[in-house]
């Protein structure tokens, strides 16, 4: 978005003292603390509090003479709406006219971070944007319309409490006056921050709520939205990078002289993870690429092969693994059932492909960088930057750009594509832009990784479940964090609590007695991998809800009704289950149509799906319909929170039909859209998604609409065809997608 | 040296013969409404206009597109169609991550000035060469209709 013309004396300089305030109240340490942090300078003389208060005074919005209001947002803008939604619900409490503000991403500084993840990171993963940042947002919006009021009680002389704020004007009714917010921004800037200024009644919303068109909407048509892949400095170079066939393969030796003799190229240089060849324009350096000869040393390199990995997560599936979950007496059901069965699941690599390749910028000057790139850390992204550049944090200008797309890709903490664009900007000493090529998003690793998973159950003569069984094998995508010390990087000397990122509690929400879920964690250093929407939800969801339709069927119960029976206890899971039932009319189809059902709670908010669907005796599935159910807490808008479970389901078809990367000794076999397909326009059914009202606070809610999609539609198929779906994706089980729309 | 037409003007580039339209556009003329996506004509990112067909600028040489009349998005609002295509995409708030979105644009654009009332058929014909990885696909059909319906 554009930044606006304001000049710094036309603003009411406003503290982020509730961002700083909320470490505290959140328990998270003073890692919002002020003056220590280099990165976060006091700004001095604004009559901010003092550092023993543990909070810091800075610049976070900016209110013009003309009313205009400019918020910077810590969290990133992927496509979900951050630019959007923040602002309004900053401006929900500030009571500003929405059509006067703007947003744009915020400088990184600790005083953006997100207090979700302890207040040590700005770090747009784990759909902790709204959950983490929505009490602080609400705080500064709420502290400045008390300064606005407290500015305007003072020039008229009159109380503070009989004056009223709306859409941007402070009105004193008895006397029949009133003032804009841009006429009392230069006074309301030298009055006190509030500590404790009260927030509204959510009946008295009248931004949150409301299906407000998105702030970016127009840049996003006209083709004037910037992405970091459009960044554009004075006399800036672009590279692509030869990288090894096999991860963390090293160039051995080479050959640069065919490359250098291609027209633009510049320079050639060795950098840890290849070969980086510089040129005056893409399309040069492409070629400077194709002609470069490089011998690689792949001693050290990873040798993942996807058919060895699945066995051996086959046989670790026979081992017990790390204790996750344990409730009753698992064994003892066992042996005093009726039943006891089991069933395997496995799930491949996968790769998160979004839009936009990667793409880094940096001006590196010796002494100073700038860095532009989307990203879902910047944090981090920026941490290491500072390291391979032997920059301190502030002298280092970290540019967050939108994202074309992240889908966790943009949030890895290791900061790979970062590193990498950082090695090239030294070895050259040049502005240069690092781009990636289709091919090498798809072959540059951190995946989803590969999972196994075995789910057992026991019942009674009825069917009913007494113990239940859960076991996963999978890769953790955070060990390297560890490994590598990034613990030594963070100033704070702790990582910020990553468990719900890796956490392999599946919510498995029934009301059964016996429980034990366990996992066996495995750590493969040359093998890549990384959180992807949803994260192990995709996996262990997927092994649930397919294996409670397996149990209810064989016991001739209603999937459906199986499912109510166990829910007693969650009212709010079992209202999203009778809400996707009802809207879609479940168990009325006709004409050979079958329907699938699924239900989720995580991120703090609840979903259940419906599939509907029509298979053709040679594995030709028609998708009719799919109904989603959801209970978000505080939807701040609506329609947004409906656009990405749309999202969701359209990624998760794409995910449970063709979401393969294949490892043969260690080479990725997939490269573009021809062999990692998309779901596209022709294969898509009726979507409709249906948001519960609720209070509550705000859930999750990018993630929310994928995990249990497959399963509602593997439990459709099953419904069709008696076809009990164990593994992903359908393409390799010989399924295909019909076209949706008949002439 | 090519000489191109790009959104009513002429430009005179010095690149290599092979160079795709699409890198020319966003590197050479500043225009980078359009994106790259796959370099291979498999997603639409990239599309253009050249005398009024959708066309994959990432695998157009510059050589090719001489003499032809190429619009990009950040022209296309010179139509009538176009601006009614970027109004109600805005109004159904059909972008996400926006990345291909002028690619779905100009698509669009195209498919309506061709056919005032295209089936979903026609939609799926005209429309299934754009990949959105954020999964926009039911908006764009909707707000496609929405235009059909109400305004042409
Ligand atoms: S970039 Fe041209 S079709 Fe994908
Ligand atoms: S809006 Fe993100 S790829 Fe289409």
């Amino acid at each position: 978005m554009s930044t606006s013309g304001f000049t710094r004396r036309q603003f009411l300089r406003v503290s982020a003292l509730a961002g700083g305030g909320l470490l505290v109240a959140c328990g998270g340490g003073g890692g919002g603390g002020g003056g220590s942090n280099p990165n976060n300078p006091q700004p001095p003389g604004n009559g901010g509090p003092s550092d023993a208060e543990q909070f810091t005074v800075s610049e976070f919005m900016r209110i013009g003479s003309d009313g205009r209001i400019h918020i910077l947002v810590g969290a990133s803008e992927i496509g979900q709406g951050a630019l959007t939604s923040m602002p309004m619900i900053v401006a929900e409490e500030l009571d500003a006219d929405w059509d006067l503000v703007t947003a744009e991403h915020s400088p990184v500084a600790a005083r953006f971070n997100n207090p979700y993840f302890g207040g040590l990171l700005q770090f747009t993963v784990a759909s902790a944007t709204t959950r983490g940042y929505f009490d602080n947002q609400r705080q500064v919006g709420a502290a400045v319309r008390q300064m606005l009021v407290n500015a305007a009680a003072e020039r008229w002389q009159v109380s503070a409490d009989s004056l009223r704020t709306e859409r941007g004007v402070v009105y004193d009714d008895l006397n029949g006056r009133s003032a804009s917010y841009g006429e009392l921004a230069e006074s309301a800037a030298n009055q006190p921050v509030p500590s404790n200024p009260p927030l509204k009644d959510p009946a008295s919303y009248r931004i949150i709520g409301q299906s407000k068109q998105r702030k970016d909407a127009a840049e996003k048509v006209n083709g004037t939205h910037l992405y970091g892949i459009d960044v554009d400095i004075p006399d800036m170079l672009t590279a692509v990078i030869a990288r090894p066939p096999r991860f963390f393969g090293q160039a051995l030796s080479v050959d640069s002289n065919a490359a250098m003799a291609v027209p633009g190229v510049r320079e050639v240089h060795t950098i840890p993870s290849g070969v980086a060849v510089v040129a005056d324009d893409y399309w040069s350096a492409e070629k400077g690429r194709q002609a470069l000869e490089v011998s690689w040393n792949e001693l050290l390199a990873g040798r993942t092969d996807s058919n060895d990995t699945r066995d051996e997560y086959s046989f670790k599936l026979n081992l017990p693994g790390v204790p996750i979950r344990v409730d009753g007496l698992v064994p003892v059901a066992q042996l005093a059932a009726a039943e006891n069965r089991s069933a395997d699941y496995f799930f491949p690599f996968q790769a998160h492909a979004a839009m936009e390749p990667l793409n880094v910028t940096v001006d590196y000057t010796g002494s100073k960088a700038d860095i532009w790139t989307g990203s879902q850390s910047p944090t981090l992204d920026k941490t290491f930057a500072s390291l391979i550049l032997g920059l301190l944090p502030n002298q280092i200008t970290f540019h967050t750009m939108s994202s074309g797309g992240g889908f966790g890709r943009r949030g890895n903490p290791l900061a790979d594509y970062v590193r990498d664009a950082c090695h090239v900007a030294k070895a050259s000493q040049k502005p240069v832009k690092v781009m990636w090529t289709r091919e090498d998003d798809m072959k540059g690793g951190y995946y989803r990784p590969a999972a196994a998973v075995r789910v057992g159950a026991s019942m009674d003569n009825q069917g009913n479940i007494t113990a239940w069984t859960h076991r996963a094998v999978t890769q953790d995508v955070t060990a390297s964090l560890y490994a590598e010390e990034l613990l030594d990087t963070l100033a704070e000397g702790q990582l910020p609590p990553f468990k719900e990122l890796t956490d392999l509690e599946t919510g498995m929400p029934y009301d059964i007695d016996n429980v034990l879920m366990d996992a066996h964690l495995t750590l493969k250093p040359q093998m890549p991998s990384l959180w992807m929407r949803s994260v192990n939800k995709f996996t262990d969801v997927f092994a649930q809800e397919t294996f409670i339709d397996d149990i209810a069927v064989s016991y001739s119960r209603d999937p459906y009704q199986y499912r109510r029976g166990m829910l007693a206890s969650k009212p709010r899971l079992l209202a999203v289950l009778d809400a996707a039932a009802q809207a879609a009319n479940w168990g009325s189809t006709g004409g050979g149509r079958s329907q699938g059902i699924a239900v989720l709670n995580h991120w703090m908010s609840y979903v259940a799906q419906v599939v509907e669907l029509s298979v053709s005796d040679d594995k030709v599935i028609t998708l009719h319909r799919i109904v989603s159910a959801i209970d978000v807490g505080t939807a701040i808008n609506p329609d947004l929170v409906v656009a990405q479970v749309e999202s969701a389901v359209i990624f998760a078809l794409t995910s449970v039909f063709y979401g393969e990367i294949e490892l043969q000794d260690g080479v990725v076999q997939q490269s573009n859209f021809d062999d990692y397909k998309m779901l596209r326009m022709f294969q898509v059914p009726q979507i409709d998604t249906v948001v519960l009202p609720s209070n509550e606070s705000p859930g999750g809610v990018g993630e929310l609409g994928v995990p249990a999609l497959g399963p509602a539609l593997a439990n459709a198929i099953f419904a069709a065809t008696g076809e009990k779906i164990r593994e992903l994706p359908l393409k390799n089980l010989g399924y295909t997608l019909a076209e949706q729309h008949p002439a | 040296m090519f000489t191109i037409r790009v959104n009513g003007e002429d430009h005179t580039v010095d690149v290599p013969a092979d160079k795709p339209l699409l890198w020319v556009l966003r590197e050479d003329l500043k225009l980078t409404g359009s994106k790259y996506g796959c370099g291979q004509a498999l997603c639409g990112a990239c599309t253009v206009h050249v005398d009024d067909q959708p066309t994959r600028s990432c695998v157009m040489p510059i050589s090719a597109a001489e003499g032809h009349n190429i619009t990009t998005v950040e022209a296309i609002d010179q139509q009538q169609i176009g601006r009614l295509v970027q109004q109600a995409w805005q109004e159904l708030n059909v972008p996400q991550c926006g990345y291909c979105q002028s690619g779905q644009v100009m698509a669009a654009t195209a498919l309506l000035t061709e056919n005032r009332s295209p089936s979903d058929r026609d939609i799926d014909e005209a429309m299934s060469g754009n990949i959105c990885r954020c999964g926009t696909y039911a908006r764009i059909r909707k707000a496609i209709h929405k235009i059909a319906d109400e305004q042409l």
